[in-house]
């Protein structure tokens, strides 16, 4: 009998391993292997630091005389019990010999499995309180921070292939470690497909699942577990037959993803001739790296409300040196950085009293920055001067009429002057665009585009304002439809527009990277595609293998006929079928 | 080595204090302690091992001490229960 667990996939892959449960904080501690003739210096180091653990325990006892309160000496007496304990610290000490691993990682091993041990016992009998054990190894980890290692020869990190990581959440840095750690899988108990570390997730091809509620509950340390993103179902205690079928699943999928990628060295260019560009949607330097390492024309979306998440808003430099790192990496092809695009789903604590009663109609995207101008002025900065180190440009989200373009345009020169009489010069001619996101700016598009210097649709947003439906809202999802007739005359008009005045446009929305919806796009008149690395391969082959002409007098014939009877789904099927 | 059969008949069985001072007790000695409740077995010097055996009240356990000062751990040590780990009643 298989336990099956259902949240939300974020990512269609599927992954097999043994369950790790993250502990805060843990992805802080290296973990290496060790070279036999290094062991013997290894466990001394974890003796010695236990030993100044249990004498720290002992000082704060002796100072605490008998003001302390029996509770607190309890307290600390069971702390100095614990660091006493054969069980870890004999267990330990054969860890770091036997799996020949850093003292760090076999702490945190050997932790982990007492507190699973713990954790099996009768709910009633609360025998050993979870932060006693977790507070005690903290001293000790402590300490082994404060006395590193001088090692002797070579270390190895710990490499994530075959474990699933269960997190209550995860943020992007620890995303981007378990992504150089080759993680296999990961599970969040909160977070839904839009949540930073899903979109994150899907780009850099992990697979995961999120808002799978008690995960860190009903599953148990190092239980080998099949996670399908596909369906957002973690099972656990599966037997062999299920086990192959998923292995035979994941090797066709990576068979298919390698077949695919063959496409990414190939010209973008459709069976009739059409030159296209695909441009990446990127934010970690991972992700940057891919886009480069996979072709892309360029960046054509870097978010950067990522920046904005913790607790306090980046300054200058933080956000100058994110800005140029991705401008760096991307070594001289044009990088989009949009600016703030806080608000509706995604507001960052520190904003978090801009929050209005319609989120999703509030104070949010652009209508922000310009109304906390000292926040605005302060990414600007950073952007103009990371725009030294590449061909940067800058993108507006959320406009609704000419004047915030005005506005913005005006900020952004202040900025430039101010920088140049730093003396930093700026390239003037430096490409304003604008998110064509809302109806009314796509209705106004012929006024707007006179302001700026490229376009870009966001569809998610378009589609949601157009259609008047809040796709997070399951009671009204299932008529998100991005077919719908109204939408795409927004985004032929836009596109025309756009070819007219010889602006560029892109489209950038999650339907760009839709390897179906690409050449429904393709019919509208797109050219220009940014998507998430992970998207490239298979819509590269749409695009390649579709004819640019037949696309458009297929969509055509779709908006043109007004009693039409074909659903925008018998649209896609057509688009799609081998012509 | 010595073995003795004990009973737990304080009221809350080896919880967190009671678990720690018959730790601190065993560790006192140079032997080695023992607890066995049915097939399991722990070292009695092992906190997280006594906490692991969740004994109740009521549980039958066998205590074992060997070392050259096995006879003063078992008396301690059963003191210590006798007196249901200074609980009272």
């Amino acid at each position: 009998m298989s336990l099956v667990l259902t949240g939300i996939g974020v990512t269609s892959g599927i992954a097999i391993g043994e369950v790790h449960r993250l502990t805060p904080g843990e992805l802080a501690l290296p973990e290496y292997h060790l070279d036999a003739d290094a062991i013997e210096a290894e466990l001394e180091r974890i003796h010695r630091a236990i030993d100044r653990s249990r004498k720290f325990l002992g000082s704060l006892l002796d100072k605490m005389g008998e003001s302390g309160g029996e509770t607190a000496r309890e307290l600390l007496e069971s702390h100095r019990l614990i660091l006493r304990d054969p069980l870890l610290v004999d267990a330990t000490c054969e860890r770091i010999s036997s799996e020949r691993i850093n003292a760090e990682w076999a702490l945190v091993k050997q932790t982990n499995q007492l507190l699973a041990e713990f954790k099996r016992l009768d709910d009633d009998y609360i025998a050993l309180r979870r932060e006693d054990l977790e507070q005690a190894v903290n001293l000790v980890q402590r300490e082994l921070a404060d006395q590193p290692a001088t090692l002797i020869g070579a270390q190895v990190p710990h490499q994530l292939d075959h474990t699933v990581v269960v997190a209550a959440e995860l943020g992007p840095a620890e995303m981007a470690i378990l992504h150089q750690r080759r993680v296999a899988g990961l599970v969040t108990e909160h977070g839904g497909p839009m949540s930073h570390s899903a979109i994150l997730a899907r780009s850099l091809e992990i697979p995961m699942v999120v808002g799978l509620h008690h995960a860190l509950d009903v599953l148990v340390e190092g239980e080998s577990v099949i996670l399908d993103g596909h369906y957002g179902a973690v099972m656990a205690a599966h037997d062999e037959s299920l086990q192959r079928h998923y292995e035979d699943k994941r090797e066709l999928s990576l068979r298919r993803r390698v077949d695919l990628r063959r496409y990414l060295g190939r010209p973008s260019r459709t069976v009739d001739g059409l030159t296209f560009r695909l441009f990446g949607n990127a934010e970690l330097p991972e992700e940057f790296q891919r886009c480069r390492d996979d072709g892309v024309a360029g960046i054509g979306l870097m978010r950067t409300e990522y920046l904005f998440m913790g607790d306090q808003v980046p300054d200058e430099e933080t956000q100058y040196r994110a800005y140029r790192a991705a401008a760096e990496v991307m070594d001289g092809r044009p990088l989009t950085i949009r600016t703030l695009d806080a608000g509706g789903d995604k507001l960052p604590p520190a904003l978090a009293v801009t929050q209005g009663p319609n989120p999703a109609l509030g104070l949010r995207g652009l209508r922000l920055s310009l109304s906390v101008t000292d926040l605005f002025r302060q990414q600007i900065r950073a952007i103009l001067r990371a725009s030294q180190f590449g061909p940067v440009q800058i993108l507006l989200p959320m406009i609704t009429s000419i004047d915030e373009i005005r506005q913005a345009r005006r900020l952004i020169e202040e900025c430039r002057q101010s920088l140049q009489a730093e003396g930093t010069t700026i390239d003037p001619d430096l490409a304003i665009g604008g998110m064509i996101e809302t109806p009314a700016a796509a209705l106004t598009v012929e006024q707007l585009a006179d302001e700026l210097d490229f376009m870009s649709i966001g569809t998610n947003d378009l589609i949601q304002y157009v259609l008047a439906i809040d796709r997070q809202d399951e009671l009204v999802s299932y008529l998100y439809d991005p077919t719908h007739p109204g939408v795409l005359r927004l985004i032929q008009r836009i596109v025309e527009t756009g070819r007219q005045r010889k602006l560029p446009v892109t489209v950038c929305g999650e339907l760009a990277g839709d390897a179906h919806a690409a050449r429904l796009l393709l019919g509208l008149g797109v050219t220009d595609f940014s998507m998430p690395p992970a998207s490239l391969p298979a819509v590269k082959k749409s695009l390649i293998e579709a004819s640019a002409a037949r696309c458009r007098k297929q969509v055509t014939r779709f908006l043109d006929n007004p009693a039409h009877h074909n659903t925008g789904q018998d649209l896609l099927e057509t688009l799609n079928s081998k012509p | 080595m010595m073995r003795r059969d004990i009973v737990l008949t304080n009221r809350l069985g080896l919880h967190a204090r009671a678990a720690s001072k018959l730790v601190q007790t065993a560790s006192a000695h140079n032997s080695s302690v023992w607890l066995e409740r049915g097939e399991r077995r722990v070292n009695a010097k092992s906190i997280m091992g006594v906490l692991l055996l969740a004994a109740p009240l009521g549980t039958e356990l066998v205590l074992e001490t060997d070392g050259d000062d096995e006879e003063a751990a078992m008396n301690a040590l059963v003191a210590l229960v006798e007196d249901r780990f200074g609980e009272g009643e």
